[in-house]
């Protein structure tokens, strides 16, 4: 949600979760490095987006620009497609997956 | 923060923003446009059927927010190209903008190691090229500002 302070995703109870997936492996949001995003722009999606302070938003940016893609949020699948579709809406390059 | 665009710039922004608008709203792409596949990117990477139930969700609704935030832009610009750019404005101009940029990148295949283009006046989309990076320059100064 843009703009809130809290860092951290609610965890949900394992019942919820997807049942044709592994409730031991959590949900996460990649983004994918592109050549047009600006780094000072995704900086900006990734502190308006999930409301990181800057340093974190700027190290997940650093992260995407040199190794081509980072995690920058966790929780149900539910809340990361929510979390994907708000970062598409910015123009980035984003995906869900499982973590491994 | 407060632009002042000057005649040629505020026409070349209404043009874009128009056409951009148009474009999405009417999803009249070619499906394979590398356009199409950028502003609409894929919510899974390897799973086809995940994806498509993704875009069948949440697609409609991004092309509707591209297409509206696009022609908001356009109307803030007006005739005089005297913009004030503060919150939800700012916000709408700083992905407007990007997503002007994003289309313009795509046509243009910018790479990582290609960001500078053919600008040599004559060569073949040396004004696209102008343009892109007139467009970057832009987007960058409203983040920066936007960011403090």
């Amino acid at each position: 949600m843009a703009g809130t302070l809290t860092p951290q995703r609610e965890t949900i109870p394992q019942e919820e979760a997807d049942v044709l997936s592994d409730p031991d492996r959590p949900w996460i949001t990649i983004v994918w490095n592109d050549p047009i995003n600006l780094m000072s722009y995704v900086t900006h999606v990734f502190m308006t987006v999930f409301g990181y302070p800057k340093s974190k938003a700027e190290k997940l940016m650093l992260d995407v620009h040199h190794r081509g893609k980072a995690v920058v949020s966790s929780g149900t699948r539910e809340r990361m497609e929510l979390d994907v579709t708000t970062l598409h809406g910015y123009g980035l390059w984003a995906t869900v997956a499982q973590q491994s | 923060m407060r632009i002042r665009f000057d005649r040629i710039e505020t026409e070349l922004l209404t043009a874009m923003f128009t056409d951009l608008a148009e474009l999405v709203e009417a999803d009249a792409f070619d499906q394979a446009d590398p356009v199409r596949a950028r502003l609409f990117p894929a919510g899974y990477r390897d799973d086809d059927a995940a994806s498509q139930d993704f875009r069948e969700l949440t697609e409609a609704s991004l092309r509707v927010e591209r297409a509206e935030r696009a022609r908001e832009c356009a109307a803030e610009l007006g005739r005089r190209g005297d913009v004030v750019l503060e919150g939800d404005t700012a916000q709408r101009w700083i992905q407007s903008i990007n997503d002007l940029r994003l289309a313009l990148g795509t046509r243009l295949e910018v790479t990582e190691d290609d960001q500078i283009g053919e600008t040599t006046p004559g060569a073949p989309l040396a004004q696209e090229w102008a343009v892109y990076h007139w467009l970057t320059g832009l987007q960058d100064s409203l983040v920066r500002r936007l960011m403090g």
